[in-house]
Parts: C-alpha cells; structure tokens; sequence
C-alpha cells in the first residue's frame, strides 16, 4: 500500500503548494492525482482490490477534509494600510433645482392621496383663467392677478390669450378632460405675473389640487392639508385655515401653517407664530357649472399655493429672486 | 386694500372689555385679517386686509360691525353703538335757500345721488381727535370739511365730496358719461384727458368732477369757501373700475365705489356729515336735501337647505346655532321645513348671493378650527398621470448621469428672440410686457442655456446643465404650440460627449433615438451637428452651437448643445422588452484591425458587419479610432471586438476562421480596408 502513501504525500505537497482552486485541480480534477490513481485499480491483483480501495478512499477523506479547511482559510496578503478620511471616487452627480425638488415631494405625498398630476396649457384662453372661474371681465378681483396678455385677435368664445397668472385654468379644463367625477387632480405649472421684488418673480411656479365628489367637507379640505404638511414641512407643524376671499370657491379659506423658526410662539419672521401658505377654498357651484358638473350633486375643495414660496420657508432663502439667477455655484449647494 | 383701524376709534362703536391683541386674534380666524398690531404712542392701530367681497368692513362703523358678531359667539360681552347723528333729520335753517338743480343723464350711472348746501361755514383747522383719527389712520389733515369728508369715508366706508358751492355755476350740475378728448384737472393739480364713458359732473361747460374717483380743480374748497355742497353717492362700479384702468388712477373712493357701497346707508352718512359740520364749522344748512334714488337694490332672500350645510360641514349643526349667528350678522332669518331663509343685511347685499354664501357666513363664524380634519372618503378616480410624472423621474435620471438643472425665464428678449432666427409668424408676442428684457414667449431653450454658461463660465470650467421646460410657437389659429423641450448645455466637450447623452437619455426613457447627418440648419453648426429621431420623425437635435449666438454671449469655448421635444417622444409607446434566451455557452471573443479611409464612417463599417456575419456574430463594439501618420495619406484605423456565439455550443475555431474570413473579404472589397496583422 506504499503506492498509496505515495499518492498522499503528492497530495499533501500539492496542497501546500497550490490555492484552494489550483488544488482541487491538481488533486480531484481530471488528470489530478487521485483521479489517476483510481484508474490505476485495475493494476492491482485482484485479491488487493477491496483494501488498495478502502485505503484509498481513506486516503481521499483526509484530503478532502484538508482541501476543505484550506478553502475556509484566510487567503494571506500583505497589509494594506487604509486611510479612511481619504476621499473615495465618485462618479460626479448633478444637482436638480430646488423647484424640482419641491414639486417632486409634493407629487409623491398627493399621489397617495389619490391625486394624479395632470398637465394644462400655459399659455391659455382667458375663459379658463377667469371667465369660466366666475369672474367676468369687469370683475375688480382680476387686479389681483396682475396678468401678462398675448398678441393677437381674441377668440369669439374664449377671449384673450394670457400667461395663466395661476393653475386655476386647470379645474375647468379638468373637468372638461375628466367628464364625470370622482375629480383628485394635481396641476403643476409655470405662472406669470407682472411683478419683481424680494417674494415675487414674474415667472414662478404653482400647484393647484382639485377634488370633487359626492360628499367633500371643509374637514377634508383640512385633513388633506394635514396630511400634506405633516409630511412636507414635519409632523410638529399644523394648519390653519382663515377667512379669505377668491372667486371660484365659497367659503374660500386661506392656509397657515405654523413658523418653522418659533413652532406657532410667534417671531419676527411670521405673523403671531404663523407662514401664509396658500389659498384654498370649497369649488364654486357656477365653477361647476362652468365645467358641466352638477353642483347639486357634486361639491368639492380646490387649492393652490407659490412653490417658490413653500421653498423659501423650508430653506429660509431670502429673495426668492436666487431662484431664478442660475448661479451655479448656488444650484450646486441643493 | 389694507386699512388702519386705530382701536380707540372702534371702541367708540364697539363697547368691550377684550383686550386689542385678543380682539385681533379673533378677528383673523373668522372675518378680515389683521396683519399687524402696531403700537403708535399710546394707541393700537389694527392694519387689516380687506378682501373684495367684504368692503363693508373696511371701516371703522363696518369692523365694529363685523366685531361684534365675532365676539358674540366667542360668548364675550360686546354691545355696538351707531355713530352719532346718522337719523339727523336735515331742514333747511336759512330762509335765503340755495337752490341745487341736479340732472342725471342715464340713471345707470348713479344709483343714490343725495346733497345738501351749507353755508355760514368757517374753514379752519379740524378739532384735535379728528385730526389725531385721521393720522393714526393714514390721512393727512387738511382742513375742518375736507377733513370731514375723509372722517366719514373711514368711519362709514362711505365717500363723499364737498364742493365750494360758490363755484358751481348756477347751482346747476349735469352728470353724464364723458366724450372722448374732455379735459379735467383736479384736486391733485394733475390734468387728464378723458376716454368715452367715465362719469363726470358739469357745471356751466366745466367739468367739476370726476366721480367717484378725484374731486375738480376748480370746485374745491379754499380758505375763502363760504357755502359748501356736500355730496354722498353711489357709482355704477364697473364704470368706475373702466375710469380708474384707463386713467391709472387709485383712489381709496375709487376702490370703494368699485366694489359697490351700501346704497341704504347713503342718506345717514349725508346726515352724519351735517351733523358733524354743524360741530366742526358752525354750519347752517342752507337748502333742501336732494335724494334721487334711481336704483334701489332688490332685498334678496336666501334659502339654504340644512343638510346642505352639513354636508360643507362634514357634521349636524343645531339650527339654533345657525340663525344666532346670522342674526348677530345683521340677518333676518326664519326657519322652516329644514331650510334657513335669511335676508341679508343692505350692507351684505353685493356679496351674498348663493346658499354657499350663508355657508361661509355660519362656518366661519362657529369657527374653521372647530371643524374637525379628515381624510376624504370617495373613490379614488382611475386616472393616468399626465407625462410630468415621467418628466419628475427624467430629471432625477440626469442628476446621476452628472447633469446640473437650471431654470430660467420664458420669457425673453427681443435680442435673445433674434439669436433664435425664429420666423416672426410664430413668435409669441406679450401685448403688456413688464419690461423690454421679458417681451417675447421663447421658442428654444437654447439660447437661454448659452446664456446660462456664458454667466458661470469663469466660475466652472466644465459646466453640463440642463433644463425642460416649454416653449412656445403661435399657430395661425388657437392656442399656441407648448411642448416640452429637454435641452442640454456642456462646456468644454465635444461631440460625442454630447451623443453619449443622447444616447443614454434614450435608454432612460425607453425609446429608440436614431442618430443621423443633420440636414435642416437648426441653431448649431451644420458640420458638427446630427438630427435625433424616434421612428421617423425628427424629434430632435444636437451638435456645436451656433458661432453667432456663442459670440453673442461672449463664451470662451465651445458650447455642445442638445434639444429634444419630449412631448412628441412621450406621446409615442414606449417600445416594449420581451425576453430573448439567454446563450449558454459564452461567446468567442476577437478583435479585428482595420485601416479604411478617413471619410468612411463607423456606421458603413458596423453596417456592413451586420450584414455579412450574422447570424454567427451577434455583437460588435468599437473600441478604438486610431489615426497616425505611418497609416497613410486620410487613412485611420478602427479596431472591432467581435462576438461570435451560437446557440448549440461554443463555436469552433473554424467556425469563427471562416466568419473572420467573409469579415474580412467584405471589408477589403466594399471599403478597400486593409487588416492590420
């Protein structure tokens, strides 16, 4: 049986000598030693057989088990010393602008909602932005909407073109889309206005939500504001709602939400403790009308607020006028 | 339109113990807000918005009003006070009567005239508390009866004018639309010439007023003024909304006449004001009081059914609630049947229209914050987003791939919309602009972009942003073309830097971009340029931008633009991913060498690979342009990794030998390429 203690120590020496993975080759692969060694049994007298078999399989276990613990063993290197406040290398990432950070968390908390974002003209006939809002032309509440008008001849039935000077043109014009409520609309948009100051750009962004259906309450109208800043400015901020006036809801509400900075003490930053977040209010019967809804069957809340502004209560930017300046250096800090 | 309410004044109507600040608090939760508290010396002045609907607040005698309904559900103790002298019965106290001859042309015009003369009138200065209301409320004192006019329009909501009676031709005034070319100065000095349509007053060829908006030069009161005409009127509001827009003027009159006021309340304003002449400048009345009425406002009643209510509410109010409320509004209300009937008060006669008017009324007085939040119950609609929502995940997509967005203004310059060399039938053009720097509704976002680089050039050297955003083209008829356009800006790049985004945008968005020669001249450089379309549609392009408008910015370097409309990709399907077996056996890899002509493009040689070696060769990738002199004269050499996998098994040497083989015959044959050993 020397043959077979020959066999061993062959691969004993493979082992030391060899990876786990050149081993195995070496050994148990085609040609390896114990491969060969099993061919070689037909050599042996016949009486040998079942012993130089025995033997050999004994002779394999034992490898197997060394082979074994030799994969389970740490593979030797020489030490690397690792500096790990060195900086790593990465792949260089834009920025997205602060508006579109916005509007996509807005997006996502709404679409949980229910409400899907839908898309209005920006340009769009003066009926949609006010006429059909139940606001007619001699209307003083149009002043409030400073608004840029377009060249050209009016349209018999549509009016004016304008720059819509709010998302507003959307819920008639979803209402049209739609035909049949139940309404959860989100309408994002570009909005122009004739003003530039520290808060107002003449362009800038709104977002307007729409719901119409069978039974809406004021209370809903709230629970979904809750919702909404709990999620977006944090769950230690509340809304309130205040009396105001727009044409196309009644009762028409203005929206508060608690100062970021004194959490609702009040400072000089908000009014006793309060931000203006936005407007909002219960859809108009003749706004329903206008969109060929029965407002005996259906009711509904709307809002809609400056996504300029929510920003620059998150972010306490000072002139909502940075937003729009393209410094790169000012891009590249969101 | 905010107003200053200074609290002592409202407290003369409005008796209370609750404290300015706590009133203030009240009072924005559920009427008119109050902004701001100021302290001036001693007093507290309210500064309070004052919404259209609700100019019958935006006084003194009006907040009271409002006040005390507020008060009253809180359960505080609140009682009001009417000013004095509003039920003054007014009779002549002269016997030498002046005599007003009033007439009115249209009676649409004026829905309330009401006057009176006073003589024996003393024009001084106003008594001290009169003169400390004024100024605490934002006016400045003048004299007793101009003074006087103002004291009544913060008090009442009402404005009101006085003429110097002596300057009236005759006692004779003709109200009537103005024709066009008429000229007025008025008090202010300024002199105006008059469209068609504005409401003026005549006297003896003059015009002596501009009503409701500014008093005439030369009837106002002087020092010598010695007989007064005291005036109180109500205006049609939408001529007077016409006046005030095409004359740029704003007046505190003007707005209030714009948004209406309380006809019924007319006559005790005029009374008030006699009364406190008489007080102020020893007064007589002097003639008969003159009140035409030629309009006299329906009383509307109003019906709103109780579950309605309930239903804005989203809980059952007790109808006594109701009607408390709307009866410490100034309401008649009755009930029956489960419907409430009010009656609104004359001084709510404008904005309370509907049922959801007396919905507003009753919720906001209970209070907003006493309703409780919940989460809204229907259905949710089965609708599809718009392609915004793809857009929001797009640009998410090009932040990773290294892009910076930014976001600039639509609208331009009439010196950026000539960079853009867009034909003038399809320029949207703005009727009003701001200024000459916002004029024009851009039709690229190209330039902007240029212009963006341009401006942080010397702060980043490698600049890549991007931006989408619409633009605009005009069509003959309807509304303007606004896709959505994603353009790209990189400086210090190259060509195929920029086609590497093309090339990457089309795998985000799952669509199929070609890349070809350009062939229409768009705002980039005809020889570095290539078209991008999505099946056979151009949707697209990109390439080194035009030298005039780098120029015009003054870029340091060149400037690689793309444009891609992705409303026209976004309406197309995507194209759909199905499952292609995955080879067993790997591929036999090899590279090939060749040297062709310079003016031979990549694409003819992938091309022609595709067509000889399929099915065999299954991918090929290039992965070197070598140029160099030793290759010769226009030569340069392109190296191609060749993947060769079938499905049985591996391919066998002579498998891939003879694919080789035709490769390479096909090569030297069609594109005389020689293969480097």
């Amino acid at each position: 049986m020397q043959e077979i203690e020959y066999i061993k120590q062959e691969a004993l020496k493979i082992l030391a000598e060899n990876d786990f993975g050149s081993s195995y080759v070496k050994i148990f692969g085609k040609s390896g030693v114990f491969t060969q060694a099993a061919k070689k049994i037909k050599d042996v007298p016949e009486k040998n057989r079942p012993i130089f078999g025995q033997e050999l399989n004994k002779a394999k276990k034992e490898i197997e088990q060394l082979l074994l613990e030799k994969r389970t063993e740490k593979s030797t290197r020489p030490a690397i010393k690792i500096d790990v406040t060195a900086p790593g290398k990465k792949r260089e990432l834009g920025h997205l602008h602060l508006v579109s950070q916005a509007i996509s968390e807005i997006v996502e908390i709404f679409n949980k909602l229910g409400f899907t974002l839908q898309s209005y003209p920006e340009i769009d006939w003066d009926y949609y932005a006010f006429e059909s809002l139940n606001m007619p032309a001699s209307h003083p509440a149009r002043d409030e909407w400073e608004t840029f008008f377009v060249k050209g001849e009016k349209d018999p039935k549509y009016g004016n073109l304008v720059l819509t000077p709010h998302t507003s043109n959307g819920q008639v014009r979803e209402m049209e889309r739609a035909k049949k409520p139940p309404i959860r609309m989100l309408n994002i948009s570009r909005c122009y206005r004739r003003q530039i100051d520290i808060s107002h750009t003449p362009m800038f962004h709104q977002f307007e939500g729409l719901l119409i259906d069978k039974k809406v309450t004021i209370g809903d109208l709230k629970g979904t504001f809750d919702y909404f800043t709990t999620r977006f400015f944090g769950p230690e901020r509340v809304t309130r709602l205040r009396p105001h006036h727009f044409r196309f809801t009644e009762p028409s509400f203005e929206v508060d939400v608690t100062c970021g900075i004194c959490l609702g003490k009040g400072c000089r930053l908000c009014k006793a403790g309060w931000l203006e977040l936005g407007g909002a209010g219960m859809v108009h019967p003749n706004v329903l009308s206008s969109g060929k809804i029965d407002p005996k069957i259906y009711q509904g809340f709307a809002f809609g607020w400056g996504i300029e502004r929510t920003i620059a209560m998150k972010t306490n930017l000072p002139d909502i006028r940075l937003l729009y300046q393209n410094d790169i250096r000012f891009l590249e800090q969101f | 339109m905010n107003i200053k309410i200074p609290v002592s004044w409202l407290r003369e109507y409005l008796k209370t113990d609750v404290a300015a600040k706590t009133m203030a608090s009240y009072l924005s939760l559920a009427g008119p807000s109050v902004e701001r508290v100021v302290k001036h010396k001693e007093e507290y002045i309210f500064d309070i918005e004052i919404t259209t609907n609700r100019f019958d607040s935006a006084s003194i005698f009006g907040l009271s009003r409002e006040t005390f309904a507020i008060l009253k559900s809180k359960n505080e103790k609140a009682d009001l006070v009417a000013p004095k002298g509003q039920d003054f019965q007014i009779q002549p106290e002269t016997k030498d009567l002046s005599v007003v001859d009033v007439l009115i042309k249209d009676k649409t015009l004026c829905h309330r005239f009401t006057a009176v003369v006073i003589d024996n009138v003393k024009i001084r200065q106003s008594p001290a508390i009169i003169k400390h209301r004024l100024e605490s409320s934002g006016v400045r004192a003048i004299n007793n009866i101009v003074d006087l006019t103002n004291y009544i329009m913060l008090e009442l909501g009402q404005p009101m004018h006085a003429f110097d009676f002596d300057k009236i031709s005759n006692g004779k005034m003709i109200l009537r639309e103005s024709k066009s070319g008429e000229k007025i100065t008025t008090l202010d000095g300024k002199k105006y010439v008059l469209p068609q349509g504005v409401i003026v007053i005549e006297s003896g060829g003059k015009l002596i007023d501009l009503c409701g908006i500014m008093g005439g030069q030369n009837s106002q009161i002087t020092r010598r003024t010695k007989r007064i005409l005291l005036f109180v009127q109500s205006y049609d509001p939408i001529r007077i909304r016409k006046a005030t827009m095409a004359l740029s003027i704003r007046t505190d009159a003007a707005a209030r006449f714009e948004n209406g006021v309380d006809v019924e309340a007319i006559p005790k304003a005029l009374a008030r004001a006699v009364y406190l002449a008489k007080q102020v400048s020893n007064a007589r009345i002097s003639s008969e009081v003159i009140d035409i009425l030629s309009n006299k406002p329906k009383q509307k009643s109003i019906t709103l059914d109780e579950a309605k209510l309930h239903s804005y509410l989203g809980f059952k109010l007790p109808k006594e609630k109701s009607i408390k409320i709307l009866e410490s509004l100034g309401f008649k209300v009755n009930f029956q049947n489960q419907t409430i009937i009010a009656i609104p008060p004359s001084w709510r006669n404008r904005d309370i229209k509907d049922d959801v008017d007396i919905i507003e009324e009753i919720a906001r007085i209970y209070g907003y914050h006493r309703i409780p939040s919940t989460i809204p119950q229907g259905k949710i609609p089965n609708e599809i987003s718009s392609n915004l929502e793809h857009v929001i995940k797009l640009k998410n997509d090009l932040k990773v791939l290294g892009l910076t967005e930014v976001m600039t203004y639509s609208i331009i310059s009439n010196n950026l919309l000539a960079l853009s060399q867009t034909v003038k039938n399809k320029v949207v053009e703005l009727a009003n602009p701001l200024t000459d720097q916002w004029q024009y509704m851009r039709p690229t976002l190209l330039i902007s972009l240029a212009q963006v680089a341009a401006q942080n050039q010397y702060i980043k050297d490698s600049q890549k942003i991007f931006e989408i955003a619409r633009v605009y083209l005009k069509k003959q008829k309807g509304l303007p073309d606004q896709p959505l356009i994603l353009a790209i800006a990189l400086t210090n790049s190259n060509f195929y830097e920029a086609k590497g985004f093309v090339e990457n945008i089309s795998g985000i968005i799952g669509r199929d971009l070609k890349i070809y020669k350009l062939k229409k001249k768009h705002l980039t450089q005809e020889d570095l340029s290539a078209a991008i379309s999505e099946g056979s549609e151009q949707v697209g392009y990109f390439g080194l931008i035009d030298s005039k408008i780098s120029d015009y910015f003054e870029l340091n370097g060149p400037l690689y633009v793309v444009e891609i409309n992705l409303t026209e990709i976004f309406n197309k399907a995507q194209a759909p991913k199905s499952y292609k077996k995955i080879h067993k056996y790997p591929p036999v890899i090899e590279d090939i060498s060749v040297i062709v002509a310079e003016a031979l493009e990549i694409g003819d040689i992938l091309e022609l690979l595709g067509k000889t070696a399929k099915p065999l060769l299954t991918k090929a990738d290039v992965i070197d342009v070598y140029r160099d002199k030793k290759l010769g004269e226009n030569k340069k050499s392109v190296t191609v990794r060749l993947y060769f996998q079938k499905a049985g098994g591996m391919p066998t040497p002579s498998d891939v030998a003879t694919t080789r083989g035709q490769i390479i015959s096909a090569l030297e044959k069609t594109y005389r390429a020689m293969v480097r050993k």
